[in-house]
């Protein structure tokens, strides 16, 4: 039986209610920046937090997927939370968010080349040698298909998780968006993705626009419930996942009640569930 | 060159007027930034419904940042 897990990504609007329901959380997610530059007594209070949940330190700000060089001081800021949270593991996104001196302010796909790879994993062995571990890797949603890309995002992707030897942490609803935005089927793109290394997983909703005169395309916006297609990609995940899988919850705001989020992780374990029972299935 | 089109892109993204003027005129605009050969030939054929929606959407995270 796999000791999968389920948890949620701490927001401090949240935080209330989540101490209150936490016997329902597994696990809790950070995201680093906004713990970076908290003074110290308060980074102390959320390694105390780890005492009660295994935390997850989520970078969101890195820019590691680039030709550009990481920033170092990014590099430093991460390894001193490290040092004073030890969390069990950190990530961060396969995105550019600068370049030649210019905020994008959000992550961005870069154009998925050779070199963007090659640039990604030198920025990942420097992440390496100054945090002390690899981060875990997650794919982001983008609204536009990276101009000048003479990869397809699962064998971009697959390059530099071989490459870097780091784990993935796959967001289903950047999958799933990419996959219906772009004209994909969303379970084949699933299955050309690097499973093997998958250790982590997002959950998130989005909200379609509908720009004039074309088709509609999906927004990852973490503002809404995540959708029926992304809990069947959850079981086919799972039931193809050799390791067993932590999967967190992101809400970024319209802050529902939180028996509906704790409604959303029941579901996801029941989708996790319902995956390992048909792969026990196979073999038997 | 992967480096000169992630640096074009994040101009893209956040100056208004440049982007306006690639939208306009894709192959002009690249050629002008300086690229050639089989890059300009990919910018050109830019997702340019996309490009705006991903401007608009990195936009508005800026400004909710800038509000904080």
């Amino acid at each position: 039986m796999m000791a999968d897990r389920v948890g949620l990504g701490w927001r401090g609007e949240l935080a209330a209610s989540i101490l209150e329901r936490l016997v329902a959380i597994d696990v809790l997610e950070v995201i680093a920046e906004d713990w970076t530059r908290a003074p110290r007594e308060e980074q102390r209070a959320l390694a105390a937090l780890g005492r009660e949940r295994p935390l997850l330190l989520h970078g969101v700000a890195m820019g590691l997927a680039s030709c550009h060089r990481v920033d170092p001081r990014r590099l430093d800021d991460m390894a001193r939370l490290v040092e004073v949270v030890r969390p069990e593991l950190w990530s961060e996104h396969l995105a550019f968010v600068r370049a030649g001196g210019v905020e994008i302010g959000h992550l961005a796909a870069p154009p998925r080349t050779a070199a963007s790879v090659d640039g990604t994993l030198e920025n990942l062995r420097r992440a390496a040698r100054v945090v002390g571990a690899l981060p875990l890797l997650e794919n982001i949603a983008t609204l536009v298909d990276p101009p000048a890309s003479t990869l397809d995002e699962p064998a971009w992707t697959r390059a530099i998780v071989a490459g870097s030897g780091s784990p993935m942490l796959l967001d289903l609803h950047n999958l799933y968006a990419n996959a219906v935005n772009f004209g994909h089927d969303p379970m084949a793109m699933l299955r050309a993705m690097p499973l093997e290394s998958v250790r982590l997983v997002h959950l998130s909703g989005g909200r379609w626009l509908t720009p004039h005169g074309v088709a509609p395309r999906l927004l990852d916006d973490h503002l809404n419930d995540v959708p029926d297609p992304v809990y069947g990609l959850l079981a086919a995940l799972a039931a193809r996942a050799q390791g067993e899988l932590t999967v967190i919850l992101e809400r970024d705001g319209n802050y529902p009640a939180i028996g509906h989020l704790v409604a959303q992780l029941d579901r996801a374990r029941r989708a996790l569930a319902e995956g390992r029972a048909r792969a026990l299935g196979r073999a038997a | 060159m992967s480096a000169a089109v992630e640096a074009f892109l994040a101009r893209l993204y956040t100056d208004a007027a440049l982007r306006e003027a690639f939208i306009a005129s894709p192959g002009d605009v690249a050629r002008r930034e300086g690229f050639a050969g089989e890059e300009a030939a990919a910018l050109e054929s830019t997702d340019l419904v996309g490009l705006k929606l991903a401007a608009e959407s990195y936009g508005r995270k800026r400004e909710r940042r800038s509000r904080k």
